[in-house]
């Protein structure tokens, strides 16, 4: 039974995981005409991390097979958030308060086409890890059954 | 096990036990499928029951070195699901080999063998409830 409810852990790192990047995304898309934030700038577009999650304390058995146990496994998590380095869109709009002395705006190096794709993506993969835990749930649910005839 | 149980109650556990670590490891390629770097993990065990069986080639591996990979126990309830890490492919520029239609696929394969082998396992028990039954 613990095992089954590692399972269910491991899947719910993986929406954890997958609900962060979608903030992420809309934050993305709502700052993408920001021309002004606290650390001054235009907003920079930012992506999430991913890292698998295993604890190493429990030791890796087996050594030439590269056996793993799987009380080791913790799932996904996301170990960072980063700043996209691309350079800004350059947009001519003279009449811009942030615009420079030839009329340019340097607007955010977020691409909303892309961030589309990003939040299907982050979409899909969170419905997958719903369908883990459904898995999950029928192994426990014909755990249970045994015995009963 | 031994005398009044048959082999059934040996083997269907650990067939049991090989499906929910499956399970497991299915689960954790699904969490990580768009990890960067993350390689597939897959589950070894009717491999090695079949090995267990006698259902193998019944020769020996030659061994100079402690380490060399061996046969593994010959006795079938010993025989255990072993995970290994697929680390020699990648499917996307990031170096991930999860695909996730194919761990989906697994994953409800596997489910309804588990559903099976419970059934078994039920159906076993219930044989032998038949029996002590017939004796009172």
């Amino acid at each position: 039974m613990l095992d089954i409810f590692s399972t269910m852990n491991i899947s719910a790192s993986g929406m954890t995981a997958q609900r962060m990047r979608l903030d992420v995304i809309a934050d993305n898309i709502a700052n993408a005409e920001t021309t002004r934030t606290p650390e001054g700038g235009p907003y920079r577009r930012k992506n999430v991390v991913f890292q698998e999650v295993l604890d190493k304390a429990m030791g890796i058995r087996g050594g030439v097979n590269n056996t793993l146990s799987t009380d080791q496994l913790g799932g996904v998590h996301v170990q960072s958030i980063v700043e996209d380095q691309r350079p800004f869109k350059m947009v001519y709009d003279p009449s811009h308060p942030d615009a420079n002395e030839e009329g340019y705006v340097q607007m955010p190096n977020v691409n909303v086409l892309r961030e589309m794709i990003d939040l299907i993506n982050a979409q899909r993969s969170y419905e997958a890890n719903v369908s883990s835990i459904n898995a999950t749930k029928a192994f426990a649910s014909a755990a249970l059954g045994i015995g009963r005839g | 096990m031994s005398g009044l149980f048959n082999s059934n109650f040996g083997t269907l556990p650990a067939a049991l036990d090989a499906a929910s670590t499956r399970n497991t490891i299915i689960a954790q390629n699904i969490a990580n499928a768009e990890t960067p770097g993350y390689k597939r993990k897959e589950v070894d065990f009717e491999h090695y029951l079949q090995q267990a069986m006698g259902e193998g080639d019944d020769l020996e591996l030659k061994k100079t070195e402690e380490r060399h990979f061996q046969k593994y126990s010959s006795n079938i309830q010993d025989v255990q699901a072993r995970v290994r890490t697929v680390s020699d492919t990648r499917i996307t520029n990031d170096g991930n080999n999860v695909d996730i239609d194919q761990q989906e696929a697994l994953m409800a394969a596997n489910t309804i063998r588990y559903q099976t082998l419970s059934r078994l396992m039920s159906l076993t028990i219930a044989r032998y409830n038949t029996v002590l039954k017939g004796v009172r």
